[in-house]
């Protein structure tokens, strides 16, 4: 129960301090939340800070697929084959307009960095 | 006798006080009844990722009238000939075979929110524990005169919920003489889907341009200026359709008379068109509306946006174009299938006795196709605001395709097939 609570606190307190116009963390510090981050049985909400993490990456599902499953040859670029570790280096480029793209560059601009490591963390492949 | 049946009553009393301190003992995650109303983006996304959320232990029973889910996003094309229905047309089979859902083909009559209750048109009896709802929106036929004559005579039709209705206004459009005028009118926003209007009058335009390059598209805006994708869309129709279509801001729509096709406006002179696709002003679906949800000017539903519950009734949650909407946050499929998630995860954390996610985020990524094959987005990221309880855009975040192109109109597609799959695979 402990830790569950202190699931909760952890999560309640990353994401009630969002800015998203703070700038650029430095990457060491991103990489240390991204440590911090739920890593239970993938595809399983079974505390708080998992349900929340597993709904936020749900927010990239509609165009990437149910758990980054995309649809094979659906047209839209496949994520699922990306480490976790790529996938988060991808985000926080196109967030810094580093990257080139579309929709991905506007879309990561909304997130903040904690957010976007969560979502690499779930969505990023599962070996 | 008396006596004793009054010191049960008493009795019954006592143990309900026991039982909870604090109200009627609540329902858990294994034992509760989750009823999702409506089978759209919304609705069938809840459903779905109540089971996922859950690990596939919730009891979710999906009540949707129609056999198969028609997706109104790129139903346009369907309009402009390009494509066909069946092409946006898929089966709701997997949410029963792989997840598990209980599927009702019905639609609810009538929902008792002190006896937690639905009546369905069948006359089943439904009971819940948590309802969500995602009715869609009912148009306001009378908010045009004569509106409800002319469509049943069959001169005017909407097509604004995909289906039979889409066919029939591309059938209208390939019966129109060459020389013809094919009128949009576009109600005051809110109204679901802003940009389809002007996506409308780009694929109607393009099979003018190919078909009967004598006509064109009156587009009679009650807004004072296009409501989504401005720039984009004037553009094109610059570019791509000169002199094929004409767009009057400005222009509120009253009246319609069925037998000389004339279209009475507010302000301006009447105008008289060839095909008559009138849209009305647009409210939550009637579901909502009945049970006395739509509090917010009768027309949508106030929610609460951490749970997306009702702030007039309690355990019913209403999702999509239904509700009074956050600032810029537009009535899109892509923004149902996202208040759904939020939805079904709160709901979840609540029947596990968690607190519910104190920060949501919600995205908004919406492809208009401006001819066949090429298309343009608008994007947006919502996050939600503790101070303000409500979701917020993040500003710096989202915005527009800088040209229409091809590799959009690929993704508009991709777009497509995943939501597609997120909702209903």
């Amino acid at each position: 129960m402990n830790s569950l609570k202190m699931g909760i606190l952890r999560y309640s307190r990353v994401m009630r301090t969002h800015q998203p116009h703070k700038q650029i963390k430095p990457v060491a510090l991103i990489l240390w939340i991204f440590g911090t981050l739920s890593t239970c049985a993938y595809g399983q909400s079974n505390t708080p800070t998992a349900l929340y993490q597993r709904s936020l990456a749900a927010t990239c599902a509609n165009c990437h697929g149910t758990d980054g499953k995309g649809a094979p040859n659906g047209g839209m670029p496949l994520i699922n084959h990306l480490s976790k570790k790529q996938m988060l280096e991808q985000l926080l480029a196109y967030k810094a307009g580093a990257k080139a793209g579309t929709i991905m560059p506007q879309l990561c601009k909304g997130y903040t960095d904690e957010q976007l490591a969560a979502i690499a963390q779930e969505l990023g492949s599962h070996e | 006798m008396n006596k004793r049946r009054e010191f049960l009553g008493h009795g019954i009393g006592m143990l309900g006080l026991l039982a909870g301190a604090s109200g009627p003992a609540r329902a858990n995650l294994q034992s509760a009844e989750i009823v999702v109303i409506g089978g759209g983006y919304g609705g069938a996304t809840a459903a779905k990722y109540l089971r996922l959320f859950s690990n596939n232990t919730a009891r979710v029973t999906l009540i949707e009238p129609n056999a198969s889910f028609i997706s109104c996003p790129l139903s346009n094309l369907v309009v402009g000939g390009s494509k066909n229905l069946t092409e946006l047309t898929i089966s709701y089979a997997n949410l029963s075979k792989r997840h598990g859902i209980k599927m009702m083909q019905d639609s609810a009559l009538q929902i008792d929110p002190e006896t937690k209750r639905i009546k369905l048109i069948s006359g089943q009896i439904v009971p819940y524990d948590k309802l969500v709802i995602s009715p869609g929106v009912s148009l306001l036929m009378d908010s045009i005169e004569g509106l409800s004559n002319a469509n049943r005579a069959g001169v005017t039709l909407q097509a604004w919920k995909a289906g039979p209705e889409t066919i029939a206004l591309h059938k209208q459009l390939s019966a129109m003489r060459d020389g013809g005028v094919f009128a949009i009118s576009v109600p005051e926003a809110p109204y679901r889907c802003p940009p389809a209007p002007y996506e409308r009058a780009c694929q109607v335009a393009s099979y003018l341009k190919q078909h009967k390059p004598k006509s064109k598209v009156l587009i009679l805006d009650a807004n004072q200026d296009i409501t989504s994708k401005g720039a984009l869309f004037r553009k094109v129709w610059a570019q791509n359709y000169p002199g094929l279509i004409e767009y009057r801001p400005n222009q509120n729509v009253i009246a319609v008379d069925a037998k000389t096709k004339t279209i009475k406006l507010e302000i301006d002179e009447d105008v008289k068109a060839d095909v008559l696709n009138l849209l009305p002003a647009m409210s939550a679906g009637d579901i909502a509306v009945k049970t006395g949800l739509a509090n917010s000017n009768g027309r949508w539903v106030n929610v609460n946006f951490l749970n997306f519950e009702s702030t007039a009734q309690k355990d019913i949650h209403v999702l999509g174009d239904a509700i009074q909407v956050a600032y810029a946050m537009p009535k899109s499929g892509h923004m149902a299938n996202q208040h759904a998630k939020v939805a079904a995860a709160a709901i979840v954390a609540e029947l596990n006795n968690w607190e519910v996610n104190p920060a949501p985020v919600l995205t908004n990524a919406c492809y208009s196709f401006v001819s066949p094959t090429q298309a343009v987005h608008v994007a947006s990221v919502h996050q939600y605001n503790t101070t303000e309880q409500t979701f917020k855009p993040v500003p710096g975040a989202g915005g527009l395709s800088s040209e229409p192109s091809l590799l959009e109109g690929e993704y508009g597609w991709g777009w497509a097939h995943n939501i597609w799959a997120d909702t209903l695979a």
